[in-house]
């Protein structure tokens, strides 16, 4: 029963993305049904699998030859993500059916590669081999790039999807190369078989592993130095932002990190190198953040930022925090995501400085959005506050103390760039721009809504999540704790009324803003270029976009020069063939 | 290695197939490329049947040659009928033109 519930996370989607595809553009009802339902029923058999999380394969399928055997594992760790995936996506779905209304010419598309990334995401998160995740990690990059340049009219979502696509497969290489490396010394894919038995691997090869699984998940959850594709990536219709490019997809990187955190932590330099990348993210995109003038953008360097604290936990051995906050972030920014989307769908506008003043015709959407905030500065009640503190506490514990400032100082640049956010949409004066046409459409206020409950409650679920991590992980050597003993020594813990100074700090700093002018308008394009890391990027992105030039040019077309390269390749088999008898 | 019937057909399948591809390689006329690509299959069947000859499973390798004839005369046919369209509807057959025309 279980094994079939399982394989039902990604069969749901997958079937829905299937029929969603058969059913074609022309009934836009019938669509936005069928993605509504196989969507939440996607995620009702998740919540339904969650209770049973267990450390054993409940799907074992030999795939034959090289290929290994295809598992299934939906211990702690991989229903969760499962789980944000599927409830975050209907969430997602059920606000695009408000979104996409004016793009009802292309709605199967949409629909039909949203429900295939949840699928894929959730497989991802599930597999127990590292080939099929591979798999299913270039999936969500595939879809990710589909979706990004959905509007493909548009020649600056063309060149985001294509800029996301590349970074991304920098991963992909990556954990293939993993995979391989996997299979040749153990001769199956198995995570866990890597988890139990990494002490056998040769130290370099071990270390060659870890650093390049840390580069994998660092460009597939943008952070420096691979961070600039994030941003590029608002170009995407505004549900897809929120359910891949920050509730799910880019975690993909923190969970990969997660999960081998056992076998690496060792390697030396590993766990230092993973908390650099963390705060270098977390500082310098919450600066860029505070120059953007895009409302999304604002939003994705914050999800670049957040991201770093999750990274940091990572490195400071603080696996449950670091998936604690995934899971608060993936709600919190959903939420922020899809308030903003109704916001620009409303003023038809992403220019924050065509915003201003709206607070009183969009009340609604203005709850939502400081609700959201609460979440994203870590102020309490917002579960928000409950992951940030508790990351913080663990840096404070075993990472060096400069790098724990360095994510305090962070803490206050979230306060200040949020607080300028919603000051410039919703308070301060009118800018003349466009005025609002709605505050938040039927649908799109039943998925804020859900949302912004979640925001509020679901560090009420710590408890039973970390119980569920500590049993179904037994590599990771997790300590279940109940939500009571966490809040209390969260609360009484000095960091966290530490961490709560710094934001307040933030806060005042907004107000005081105008003694800031003269010194942030320096600083200005230094932020904007990026920390001059956009330029390492660029180039990253050309060198491949050069290289796909120059193998082009075998392509010419004409049928004696096939002739003449098949010939080689099978004079080349041949060649080998007798080398190797 | 001593003469015979195999080894003559080997050394015919691998003449056969050579021809093929040298015809392939130089030939601009859709029509002569269908023709190479007639000859490059003949000797392959040539190949299967010696081998099968080889192998001791003499009726394996004719009746796979006879499957292979009757799927190598529909490629013929309709590589034909399609030169007979483009010949018509542009007014050359030679491949190098035809691919100016792409895009």
């Amino acid at each position: 029963m279980l094994s079939v519930l399982t394989l039902l996370i990604i069969g749901i989607p997958w079937l829905g993305a299937a029929c969603i595809w058969l059913a074609g553009d022309r009934r836009p009802k019938l669509l936005h049904a069928l993605a509504t339902s196989f969507a939440v029923l996607a995620a009702i058999v998740t919540l339904a699998v969650l209770p049973f999380s267990t450390s054993n394969a409940v799907i074992r399928i030999a795939m034959g030859g090289i290929l290994g055997d295809f598992t299934l594992i939906p211990d702690g760790l991989g229903i969760f993500i499962a789980a944000i995936a599927t409830v975050v996506g209907s969430a997602a779905v059920i606000f695009a059916i408000d979104y996409m209304g004016q793009h009802a010419h292309q709605l199967a598309r949409f629909y039909a590669l949203v429900l295939f990334f949840i699928g894929a995401m959730a497989g991802l998160a599930l597999s127990g081999s590292l080939l099929f995740a591979f798999f299913f990690w270039e999936i969500t990059a595939l879809c990710s790039y589909a979706l990004i340049s959905f509007h493909n009219d548009n020649p600056r979502a063309v060149a985001g999807g294509i800029k996301a696509l590349i970074m991304t497969q920098i991963g992909g290489v990556g954990l293939l190369g993993g995979a391989l490396w996997v299979y040749a010394y153990f001769g199956n894919y198995q995570i866990n078989t890597l988890l139990t038995q990494y002490h056998s691997l040769p130290p370099v090869v071990l270390s060659v592993m870890g650093f390049g699984f840390l580069i994998a998940a660092a460009a597939k959850s943008a952070q420096v130095p691979f961070h600039s594709w994030l941003p590029d990536a608002m170009e995407a219709p505004t549900p897809v932002t929120a359910l891949i490019h920050a509730a799910t997809m880019v975690n993909a990187g923190v969970y990969l990190l997660a999960r081998f955190y056992p076998a690496f932590e060792s390697i030396p330099g590993w766990s230092i190198a993973v908390m650099t990348v963390g705060v270098l993210s977390a500082l310098l995109a919450g600066l860029m953040a505070l120059f953007a003038d895009d409302i999304k953008r604002v939003l994705a360097y914050s999800t670049i930022s957040q991201l770093g604290y999750m990274f940091y936990a990572v490195g400071t051995g603080s696996i449950f925090a670091s998936q604690f906050h995934l899971f608060s972030h993936a709600i919190f920014k959903a939420l922020l995501f899809l308030s903003a989307g109704a916001v620009i769908t409303s003023l038809d506008t992403r220019d924050l400085r065509k915003m201003g003043g709206l607070g009183k015709s969009m009340p609604f959407l203005r709850a939502m959005f400081v609700i959201g905030a609460l979440g994203l500065i870590g102020l309490p009640i917002a579960n928000g506050f409950f992951s940030k503190e508790l990351i913080l506490e663990g840096g404070l514990e075993s990472g060096p103390l400069i790098f724990y400032l360095i994510m305090l100082f962070s803490a206050g640049v979230t306060a200040l760039y949020t607080v300028r956010l919603l000051y410039m949409i919703f308070w301060g004066e009118p800018s003349g721009g466009p005025k609002p046409a709605h505050d938040g459409l039927p649908a799109m206020r039943v998925s804020l809504i859900v949302l912004a409950f979640g925001t509020l409650t679901t560090w009420l679920l710590a408890g039973s999540f970390s119980q569920m991590l500590s049993n179904t992980l037994p590599f990771h050597h997790l300590e279940a704790e109940p939500t009571i003993a966490l809040v209390k020594q969260i609360c009484l813990a000095p960091t966290t009324w530490i961490a709560l100074g710094v934001i307040a700090l933030g806060f005042i700093a907004w107000s005081a803003r105008a003694r800031f002018t003269a010194f942030a308008q320096a600083f200005r394009p230094i932020a904007e270029a990026g920390f001059g890391f956009e330029a390492l990027n660029r180039q990253i992105v050309n060198g491949v976009k050069r290289s796909a030039t120059f193998v082009q040019t075998s392509q010419t077309g004409q049928l004696n020069w096939n002739v003449v390269g098949i010939l080689a390749g099978l004079v080349i088999v041949l060649l080998v063939v007798l080398r190797g008898v | 290695m001593s003469f015979s019937l195999f080894n003559l057909a080997f050394v015919c399948g691998i003449g056969l197939l050579g021809i093929g591809f040298y015809g392939l390689m130089v030939c601009r006329n859709l029509i002569k490329i269908v023709i190479a690509l007639q000859i490059l299959v003949k000797g392959a069947l040539l190949g299967l049947v010696a081998a099968g000859n080889l192998n001791g499973q003499v009726n394996l390798g004719q009746s796979m040659a006879l499957t292979v004839i009757v799927a190598d005369t529909i490629v013929a046919v309709m590589g034909i009928a399609l030169g007979v369209q483009i010949r018509r509807r542009v007014g050359t057959l030679d491949i190098r033109e035809l691919s100016r025309l792409k895009g």
